[in-house]
């Protein structure tokens, strides 16, 4: 383990430096497999700086050196990989990683190493990767596509995903609040505190681990005191309060319509020993607020001059932060680069800490901010009417070694003398940027402000108030009482607060009157051509300021399209430290000025969020909603091969031991023709309709007549859609003259139970039924096969079986071996079937009881496979399988079952519009292949004629195909176009694989065509 | 994620609370006189529909609450609700109108 | 009904040891037979019988819930009602509601089997339950009697407040999702992983 030489000893000069940190605790972590040092409260990336670390990635493109430029979220550079095995995550920001023992970290984005990249002989081509470069080049030569994906698939990407399941937890978590508060800084807490105090619901959320802000690292006074001192006291009275939730390392990642914001709280990731507890490692909150205050501060920005990302150049606010607040020198001796007062601050805090500083260098040639004075008086040297134009640089570009400075003037060429100046950092601050991100998610729009000279709120349709920072009010006491009043004021608009406010319920603040910033978007460097210099503006997408000019220059105007042309502000950075820079180049480009050019779109979210948070608790057994039948540990018992059908798991075939699929299933199919089966049929949907006016409703919505039916009979049924197609069947049973039991498809309990409620309630709310699903409340079993009355038989009940007295299509209630049951007569196998209905909970007793009195008799559990192949060998239609949406009754030869007399039903007009009622529709047919042991593949096409290759036109498909035992071939059904007309025609079917079928087109019922099977 | 108050039962909830059926007062030919409706109205009642920008009237159901239908004007910019309705009520007419729904709306009863 | 088997959708947990890290208790409520009852409140015939068979006038505020003895009426809709009953007096009673409804345009149903009972009590409760649900569970409406039908695991559920000390909320859901939604509250419902929303906290550092 490495001492570490650039950490600042606790107390040096007047101010504290290392604030938070605990420097009685050493905590162990690695970098790229080196053993090294850091205390808690350090971040990844001041205890890098404090080892003096400065190389910590490669860039996206060029693969150039890059260190740290910021200090949070905005951190465009510092992306590393954090953690190991199942826990490995890419594309952390060094920044936000708070460091923990035995944390273990990598550097992205190069091959081999860090310090040896292969990849950055980009930088030396870099003429030849221009902006669109991908754009350009990789379209021609098409062949050459798959050499160059190779290429870049390794050299780029930002990281590599885990290789192993993560075993962490994620959750998700609900929660409705009168006013939540995004951004725990000065701001969010003034107007947490006023809203509280009207007895608003609050909750306040900060992506950092601590509240304040950068209440720690800016000038400026609360009520006489340090910043701090107000935010602790502040702190303590929301967390006492009854009404208040202050939350910490949660972001604010996205803003939806009507005030849905979801939050990201990273609950383990600092101390993953709490996970070992229970707790999730992340917890994705979805907050519906009736009041947001956006108190997200302002994001500054970098200048943009030849080398400017060379480790070493950081924003001028991260260099005091890392001084302050984790009490490490950025570098020896540094320069601080400004076009406004603001970086005064940092050459103070960081003279003050002993930090040597070369030069204050400000292109402003009279700056007279009150801080700026303060540092004159501190002996700082300012020179004004300067920049500094380029960064030399030693060790293959990873370390500086002085800077150039001349004299500036916007707009012009560098002229006048160059001078060089010794330092190993450069602190830059181009001005603070309003972080708008979470404004600009739904409806809120930004615009320019002169003195900002950056993008600040404007309107939005939702509930949403920007304060401070956030709002471009950057004086303290300003900020402080627009806060406090608008907490204030959108508390009353939530609650109705009538709490009185007077003046003096907020605190009063100073801080130095500041002077007027200068824009400068672009330094240009000295020699000729600026050639070999790249000025960046979008450091995580490589995107240089020439990259925005080229772009300009090829014809682009909108800067949604610049931005996808050249990659700024895309990915995970969002532009937060780019967007504006990038919007100043282009004005000289575009000869517009920045409101014409206008802003891209923010989007969420703000920063990327886990892929587990996203499933919350749907993962594992949990990862989707799955239904269980009554009878599902049975099936489970007995080796059932489960298959979904839509959420219920529904037994495939039950393999015996050393059975393959096929044979369980053909064993499954003959015991039921030549024996008996038992089926689990209890997802089928059942709906209870009862009322006067159900016989007229059941006419409507199928397409035959159900008026006409006696009590105690069943009826199989149609329902269509209204455009006429098939959507779906089932047989319906009058259970009494007001009273009528339907079935419908497993799929389509839910969805048709609802499409009854929906006509009855907007189209026919003049009837009188009510309708209750009742699917949930019946297990029901299909007995089917000769032996089925046998089995029943067998069992004592009170209901006769006897083919005489229980005839087709009929259903009796009673008692079987004690259960209560509804029987019904009905067959989709062809053979002696029937099914048993019997109160859910009863279930499981009565599969056991059937299984029991069948046992003489052959019987054996059958799964959906079975059950697919019985119906198909007597051509029965499955609702999804012969039908897809566009299929009419007629198109599958079901006309017998449409009626011809009624004047309406759902679907009825539709079905005479010229399209649906012309010949030559495609039309259900079976198929026998040539070669009677081929399966045709379900889907495959036929062809009119066969050629060579496509295109070849499409007359049909295979809607089901299967292997039947019980005719000892392959079967098929298949809708071809004119198909009833075509029998006995050979068709093609040419596969993927280039086999080509050949299949006699035949009528679709291959087994006891005139069904004397279950006619016994 | 829209925030929906139902009319019918007061309950409060998001878009997984409740379902939206899309445009409202689209009256249904066959419903009328079924053995006089042209191809052309067949075609209007099943697939022509407006996209205003502005208020749009539709119909909502209340699937986590009483199971009941309603209608609703929604202001398609803003995403506010502007009023809500009995399904079997027709439009109000204090509004600004939804011109082509106006004018299919023939029955006074529920317009699916 | 003494040598049927009766299976609950949750029996086959029940020999099962719940984790000891719970910071709430989970139980299944299979004693409760259930009747779904359809009608309108603005028929007098239909109040006036459905008041007389279940001894309890029907809940017509939503979101609530009314009891007599053994008898509980949760609002389910302006027009339907769950009756909740001791398992084995259901059919009785669904004869008498039979009985006395008569020709009013109504409809009693048994749905005894068609759901389950999961209580949720403790002091956490409403926290736990708001991971799988919007509905704000904190919300003062939120009293002894409230009903609510919602979404809960992106299960359609209904949800009853029982009382409070501890809260205990009964959760219905559908028979065939018991065992989905069981799994999803024992993994939302571990004590590391527990939710003070509001209240009076530990201040976050500055
Ligand atoms: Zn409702």
């Amino acid at each position: 383990m490495s001492g570490q030489p650039y950490r600042l000893p606790a107390n040096v000069g007047s101010g504290t430096t290392g604030r938070i940190l605990d420097r009685s605790r050493r905590i162990a972590f690695s970098f790229d497999g080196k053993s090294l040092s850091g205390h808690p409260g350090d971040t990844v990336a001041s205890a890098l700086f404090a080892n003096g670390i400065r190389l910590v990635g490669r860039s996206f493109k060029y693969h150039r050196p890059r260190g740290v430029i910021g200090s949070g979220a905005d951190e465009p550079n510092a992306l590393i990989s954090v953690g190991e095995s199942g826990r490995h995550e890419p594309n952390q920001r060094a920044t936000q990683v708070e460091l923990y023992d035995g944390l273990v970290s990598k550097s992205q984005n190069n091959w081999p190493n860090l310090k040896f990249d292969i990849g950055q002989i980009n930088s030396k081509f870099s003429r030849l990767i221009p902006a669109g470069f991908y754009y350009k080049t990789f379209m021609w030569p098409q062949s050459a596509w798959m050499f160059y994906e190779h290429f870049i698939r390794n050299a780029a990407g930002l990281g590599t995903a885990a290789s192993e399941p993560d075993p962490d937890t994620y959750e998700h978590m609900h929660a409705t609040c009168d006013v939540l508060v995004v951004g725990g800084g000065v701001a969010g807490l003034a107007a947490a505190q006023s809203a509280a105090a009207a007895g608003a619901r609050v909750m306040v959320v900060d992506e950092c681990a601590r509240l304040g802000g950068l209440a720690d690292s800016s000038s400026g006074l609360i009520e006489s005191s340090p910043q701090t001192e107000w935010v602790q006291s502040t702190v303590s009275t929301l967390a006492a309060a009854e009404n208040v939730h202050l939350m910490t390392r949660t972001i604010a990642a996205g803003h939806y319509h009507h005030n849905w914001c979801l939050l990201l709280e990273r609950v383990t990731d600092h101390d993953p020993s709490l996970a070992i507890q229970g707790a999730p490692r992340h917890r994705l909150w979805k907050v519906r607020a009736n009041q947001i205050v956006m108190a997200t501060g302002a994001l500054e920005r970098p200048l943009t001059f030849a080398n400017n990302d060379r480790p070493g150049v950081l924003l001028a606010s991260a260099a005091r932060i890392y001084v302050n607040r984790y009490g490490v020198s950025p570098g020896r001796r540094g320069v601080v680069f400004t076009n406004n007062d603001d970086a005064y601050q940092t050459a103070l805090d960081l003279t003050r800490a002993g930090v040597p500083l070369a030069r204050v260098v400000d292109v402003r040639t009279d700056p007279r901010g009150e801080l700026v004075e303060e540092a004159r008086a501190a002996g700082i040297e300012v020179v004004t009417g300067m920049a500094v134009t380029n960064v030399d640089t030693v060790a293959a570009g990873a370390k500086i070694q002085s800077v150039k400075v001349a004299p500036y003037k916007a707009g012009s060429r560098i002229g006048g003398r160059e001078e060089r100046i010794e330092c190993d950092f450069v602190a830059v601050s181009g001005g603070w940027n309003p972080a708008v991100h979470l404004y600009c998610h739904t409806s809120g729009k930004v615009k320019f402000d002169e003195d900002l000279q950056s993008f600040k709120p404007d309107r939005s349709f939702d509930q949403i108030t920007p304060v401070g920072a956030a709002n471009g009010t950057y004086d303290l006491d300003g900020l402080i009482s627009e806060a406090s009043n608008t907490g204030a004021a959108v508390a009353k608009k939530a609650v109705g607060s009538k709490v009185k406010r007077s003046k003096s319920d907020r605190p009063l603040a100073s801080s130095p009157k500041a002077g007027k910033l200068e824009p400068v978007w672009f330094v240009p460097a000295t020699g000729a051509l600026n050639e070999g210099n790249k000025h960046f503006v979008d450091f995580q997408n490589d995107v240089t300021a020439a990259d925005l000019e080229l772009a300009a220059r090829e014809g682009y105007r909108s800067v949604e399209h610049i931005k996808r042309y050249t990659t700024l502000g895309m990915a995970t950075d969002q532009g937060k430290t780019s967007n504006i820079n990038a919007l100043g180049v282009l004005t000289g480009a575009l000869q517009s000025a920045i409101p014409q050019i206008g802003t891209t779109t923010f989007r969420p979210p703000y920063t990327p969020i886990s892929f587990g948070a996203i499933a919350g608790t749907n993962a594992g057994n949990r990862f989707l909603v799955v239904r269980r039948t009554p009878p599902y540990e049975w099936h489970c018992e007995n080796r059932a091969d489960f298959e979904p059908i839509g959420q219920w798991r529904r037994p495939y075939c039950y393999p015996k031991p050393g059975d393959s699929r096929h044979d369980a299933i053909n064993r499954e199919i003959l015991s039921v023709r030549n024996e008996v089966g038992l089926l689990d049929a209890s997802t089928l949907g059942k709906i209870e309709l009862k009322g006067p006016d159900a016989a007229k409703l059941l006419d409507r919505v199928y397409t035959n007549t159900f008026s006409t039916l006696k009590v105690g009979k069943g009826r199989y049924g149609l329902m269509l859609n209204e455009e006429g197609f098939l959507m779906d069947d089932g047989v319906t049973v009058r259970l009494a003259d007001d009273h009528f039991l339907m079935h419908t498809t497993s799929g389509g309990a839910d969805r048709i139970a609802g499409w009854l409620e929906e006509w009855l309630q907007t189209e026919w709310s003049d009837l009188k039924v009510y309708v209750t699903p009742v699917t949930e409340q019946w297990a029901q079993f299909a007995i089917a096969g000769p032996n089925a009355r046998n089995v029943l038989e067998n069992l004592d009940g009170d209901i006769d079986f006897s083919a005489d007295s229980f005839e087709f299509m009929s259903m009796k209630v009673g008692r079987l071996t004690g259960y209560p049951v509804r029987a019904f007569r009905i067959s989709f196998s062809g053979e002696l079937s029937y099914e048993i209905a019997t109160p859910s909970n009863f279930g499981h007793s009565l599969w056991l009881a059937l299984l029991e009195a069948g046992e003489n008799h052959g019987i054996q559990a059958y799964g959906t496979e079975a059950l697919h192949v019985l119906r198909a060998e007597k051509g029965f239609i499955v609702v999804g399988d012969e039908s897809d949406g566009t299929v009419t009754p007629l198109d599958l030869g079901l006309g017998w079952a449409v009626s011809k007399k009624k004047d309406d039903y759902i679907g009825k007009r539709s079905l005479e519009r010229a399209y649906l009622a012309a010949p030559k529709r495609k039309q259900l047919v079976g198929l026998l292949t040539q070669d009677p042991q081929e399966v045709l593949p379900d889907g495959a096409y036929a062809v009119a004629e066969l050629k060579d290759k496509p295109p070849m036109e499409m007359i049909g498909q295979v809607t089901s195909a299967y292997w039947s035992p019980t005719v000892g071939r392959s079967i098929a059904m298949a809708l071809i176009k004119d198909g009833r007309n075509r029998l006995g025609d050979v068709v093609d079917f040419p596969l993927d694989n280039g086999k080509v079928v050949k299949a006699t087109i035949v009528d679709p019922v291959f087994y006891d065509k005139e069904g004397a099977k279950q006619n016994v | 994620m829209l925030m929906i108050t139902c009319p019918v039962c007061g309950a409060e909830g998001d878009e997984t609370d409740f379902h939206c059926g899309g445009q409202a007062h689209i009256s249904r030919p066959a419903s009328t006189d079924p053995h006089n409706v042209s191809d052309d109205a067949q075609r209007d009642y099943l697939y022509i529909r407006n996209n205003p920008k502005g208020l749009h009237r539709e119909m909502w159901m209340c699937a986590r609450g009483c199971g009941k239908w309603f209608h609703a004007e929604r202001d398609t910019v803003t995403l506010e609700f502007k009023s809500y309705y009995g399904i079997t009520e027709s439009a109000p007419p204090s509004s600004s109108p939804n011109p082509a729904a106006s004018k299919t709306t023939k029955k006074k009863s529920a317009g699916r | 009904m003494s040598d049927l088997q009766f299976r609950s959708a949750l029996s086959h947990r029940r020999d099962e040891d719940l984790p000891m890290d719970l910071c709430v208790s989970l139980d299944e409520v299979s004693d409760r037979a259930m009747i779904d009852l359809r009608g309108s409140l603005d028929d007098p015939k239909f109040v006036a019988a459905a008041t007389a068979a279940l001894g309890v006038a029907l809940p017509a505020q939503p979101r609530s819930s009314s009891v007599k003895g053994d008898i509980t009426v949760l609002w389910m809709s302006v027009d339907q009602w769950l009756v909740t009953t001791p398992r084995g007096s259901e059919q009785a009673l669904l004869s008498k509601l039979v009985k006395r409804l008569g020709n009013t345009f109504s409809f009693a149903c048994d749905v005894s089997d068609a759901r389950t009972i999961i209580r949720v009590s403790g002091g956490d409760a409403r926290s736990v339950l708001m991971k799988g649900t919007s509905v704000d569970l904190q919300s003062p409406v939120v009293k002894p009697g409230w009903v609510r039908r919602l979404l809960f695991a992106e299960v359609a559920a209904a949800c009853q407040f029982v009382h409070s000390d501890p809260d205990t909320f009964d959760v219905y859901v559908f028979r065939s999702y018991a065992d989905y939604v069981w799994e999803w509250l024992l993994a939302v419902a571990r004590k590391g992983a527990r939710v003070q929303l509001y209240g009076k906290q530990e201040p976050p550092l500055v």
